[in-house]
């Protein structure tokens, strides 16, 4: 089987490169150029794709500071205790050696949009013909009072991959007999709208079984949520009288936080918590307003092929993105990719491009083997991507199903991680 | 809202009773008493609330009989004007002709689009007497309208519906762009007996107007992405070139990486079947079985419903070659 018959196979000096970072303006041979900021769900696909599919005729580079990138995708699994660390690793080396990826670890400072240039941290610029950001997201300042970026080792978001969910982890091992975790969730937009709710679960099946007259407290600033009556069933199925939320009718909107007392102050009411996680609210990753990429908190995109409203050499996929519909999750920005990728090569090489289609699917588990799953198609339209189409779990679904949907998961796990990285 | 009990009264009152959930973020000892206190009290209220609703009902049913009077005579007025104008009008718009329309163009077909949604809300002004919509929304003579999009037919709780309106939900009917701009051309066609007294909204366009205001008042698919489609799938009939790239294997490949998010590449099976080295016509009469719905999962079904019959031949000709 050879579905990767046209992977272009690198030459040492993209390996080498990966090592020794600037080599960005290296033999190019007049190549077209294309640059990719963040080496996540979005960025490592397209890069992958892009290289995969013009045979070597355009040179891609991939910008991303850290070496092993940490999928937020099945953190909440990490939490729970049914997937180990090392599994939400995968690093850029296959990127770099199969496909010929120019990798580069460093962060993108700035974009020079009319020289079509982004700078390093480290120093220099790289050149572009098309410029694809991924960034992901970035927290907005002052969301949660009290909370600011030098208090998340008192009260982890873990809403990054890596150290922040193990810190979590670490803290909720910790935790006192009966003591309280408080969730401060975010208000929408945010990425993966079920994440804070599946966390939930997950800690909750922690507590359960070593702490079970442990506490668990959503403060909430949202009527409703993705995949609510599921999860409610599940917690009084599994963790009856462990969780309460309280929405926005009680205040859960009204939220101030004391990292030094870890105290949460919920409308006037002050909880003594023993882990606080804080989800702030967010905005596209910093890259995107420093470039002059944004209306309010996200960048703007034309649906048809990803394409920046603001900016017709740049693309913006995934979370950073406001394309219309899709949910701000991992499948989404992969699915995003891929036309992202085309439309690219049909614009540097002519290659052909075809109509783009898009999909999402988000499983969560709440408990052993009972996992749900909810998805949509999507289209774009003149104004965002629409969706077309749509499903999710039932309700009062039996074992087997739950069971089999968990195990969905894995193998999606599986799929979408080699999608990216090869 | 500023003390223990506060919140945790809410909290019992609002989530614990009314989702019937046993939450348990136990009171401190001592407010216990005043909790069964206060929920006697709860108790005295509701069965005095039950006996203010009885009498609201029965006024809701006089104005409700007003109202139909005051409609149906909007109705006829409106039925006479029609008759009135509706002939010449739809004369003076000639059909397009098969014959005139460039074959290169790609039409869209039955799709529906929403409207706009400003115009929208001037056209739900003759709503306005029985439904509410918006922040603080309740129901009066019709039900509120928040949520409508997605929400299964006659299931608002507390609302008294018909009793065809309730069984056309337990049949299945939910409301979604199709179903609503059915239910507003013609009510009593969708429900035969429904207590909406409303001739219906013959002009496409108002509907697809109020449709786009109403949906501005159900969620968002970004954040509750199981949130009912805000559009209509396109069935696009492609040109005589498109459909010369059946079997296209470029094309089966741009289709095929919607495939490999989940099926992975080396043909592991693990939660998710291969879908490697698969015989091609065994290939494309899956594909149809979950078109068709033949076969159940979800997610396929979703996925090979918006194929078309080229777009399969397509993938079918990619994994073929790619073997
Ligand atoms: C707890 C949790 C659970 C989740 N579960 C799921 C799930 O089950 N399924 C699912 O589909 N999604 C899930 N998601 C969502 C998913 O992780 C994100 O939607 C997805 O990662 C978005 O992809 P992205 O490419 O936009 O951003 P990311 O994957 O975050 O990638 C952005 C990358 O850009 C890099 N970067 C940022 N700024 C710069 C810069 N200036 N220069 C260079 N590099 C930069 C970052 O280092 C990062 O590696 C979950 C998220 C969380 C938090």
């Amino acid at each position: 089987m050879k579905l990767n018959r046209r992977v272009f196979i690198g030459t040492g000096m993209a390996a080498a490169s990966t090592l020794t970072a600037p080599m960005v303006h290296a033999a190019s041979h007049g190549k077209p150029k294309v640059v990719v900021i963040g080496g996540g769900a979005g960025g490592a696909t397209a890069a992958r794709y892009i290289a995969k599919d013009s045979d070597g005729e355009i040179d891609v580079t991939l910008i991303e500071p850290t070496r092993s990138y940490y999928t937020c995708f099945f953190s909440n699994l990490y939490l729970g205790g049914f997937w180990d660390l090392e599994n939400l690793s995968h690093s850029y080396g296959t990127l770099a050696s199969d496909y010929g990826i120019n990798v580069v670890h460093d962060w993108a400072t700035g974009i020079d949009r009319d020289a079509k240039t982004v700078a390093l941290a480290g120093g220099g610029s790289v050149p572009y013909d098309r410029l694809i950001l991924s960034p992901g997201i970035d927290f907005v300042e002052g969301s949660v009072p009290g909370w600011d970026l030098s208090a998340q080792n008192a009260m982890p978001h873990a809403y990054k991959g890596g150290s922040q969910t193990e810190l979590l982890k670490a803290q909720v091992m910790a935790m006192p007999e009966g003591g309280t975790y408080v969730m401060v969730a975010p208000p929408n937009p945010y990425r993966c709208p079920p994440g804070p709710y599946e966390r939930v679960s997950m800690v909750a099946h922690v507590l359960k079984a070593n702490n079970p007259t442990a506490k668990i407290i959503i403060a909430d600033p949202k009527e409703n949520f993705s995949k609510q009556g599921l999860f409610e069933e599940g917690w009084q199925k599994h963790y009856s009288g462990m969780i309460t939320r309280i929405g926005p009718d009680f205040g859960g909107g009204n939220v101030t936080v004391d990292p030094a007392a870890m105290t949460v102050d919920v409308d006037g009411e002050l909880i003594q918590a023993d882990v606080v996680n804080v989800i702030p609210a967010q905005k596209a990753g910093h890259i995107c307003e420093a470039a002059g990429l944004t209306e309010g908190n996200w960048a703007p995109v034309d649906g048809a092929s990803m394409v920046s409203r603001l900016d017709e050499n740049i693309h913006i996929l995934g979370d950073a993105s406001n394309q219309g519909d899709m949910p701000k999750s991992g499948f989404s920005a992969n699915s995003q990719a891929k036309v992202a990728a085309m439309a690219v090569r049909g614009a540097l090489t002519g290659s052909r491009v075809f109509p783009a289609k898009y999909s999402n699917t988000c499983w969560s588990l709440i408990a052993t083997d009972d996992g749900v799953k909810v998805g949509a198609a999507y289209e774009p339209n003149e104004e965002k991507i629409a969706s077309v189409s749509s499903f999710v779990s039932q309700t009062g679904e039996d074992a087997a199903l739950r069971k089999a949907t968990y195990e969905e998961s894995i193998g999606w796990y599986e799929g979408i991680t080699s999608d990216m990285f090869g | 809202m500023t003390s223990t009990s506060g919140i945790f009264a809410s909290v019992l009152g609002g989530a614990a009773l009314v989702l019937g959930i046993a939450y348990g973020w136990t009171a401190r000892d001592h407010r216990e008493q005043e909790l069964g206190a206060l929920t006697d009290r709860i108790e005295q209220l509701e069965s005095s609330n039950a006996a203010l609703a009885d009498q609201a009902a029965r006024q809701d049913d006089l104005l409700a009989i007003v109202t139909e009077l005051e409609t149906a005579l909007a109705t006829a007025l409106d039925e006479a004007e029609a008759a009135r104008q509706a002939t010449p009008v739809a004369l003076a718009e000639p059909e397009p002709s098969a014959a005139e329309e460039p074959e290169t163009v790609i039409a869209t077909a039955t799709g529906l689009e929403f409207g706009d949604p400003e115009q929208g809300e001037a056209v739900f002004a003759q709503c306005r007497s029985c439904h509410q919509i918006g922040q603080g929304a309740t129901d009066r003579i019709g039900p509120h309208l928040n949520g409508i999009f997605g929400r299964r037919a006659g299931a608002h709780d507390g609302f008294n519906y018909s009793d065809d309106m309730a069984m056309m939900g337990s049949d299945g009917l939910t409301w979604t762009i199709e179903t609503l701009n059915a239910y507003l051309e013609n009510p009593k066609a969708l429900v035969s007996r429904t207590r909406m007294n409303f001739a219906g909204l013959k002009d496409a366009d108002d509907r697809a107007d109020i449709l786009a205001y109403l949906r501005q008042f159900s969620a968002s698919p970004q954040n509750i992405p199981e949130a009912a489609p805000t559009a209509q799938a396109r069935e696009v009939e492609l040109a005589p070139e498109v459909l010369a790239i059946v079997g296209d294997t470029d094309y089966g490949e741009y289709l095929a990486s919607e495939c490999t998010t989940c099926h992975q590449q080396d043909g592991s099976d693990q939660g998710i079947p291969s879908i490697t080295h698969w015989p091609t016509e065994d290939f494309v009469v899956a594909m149809h079985a979950y078109k068709q719905k033949l076969r159940p999962h979800p997610v396929m079904q979703m996925m090979a419903s918006r194929l078309s019959d080229e777009e399969i031949a397509a993938l079918a000709a990619y994994f073929a070659e790619s073997e």
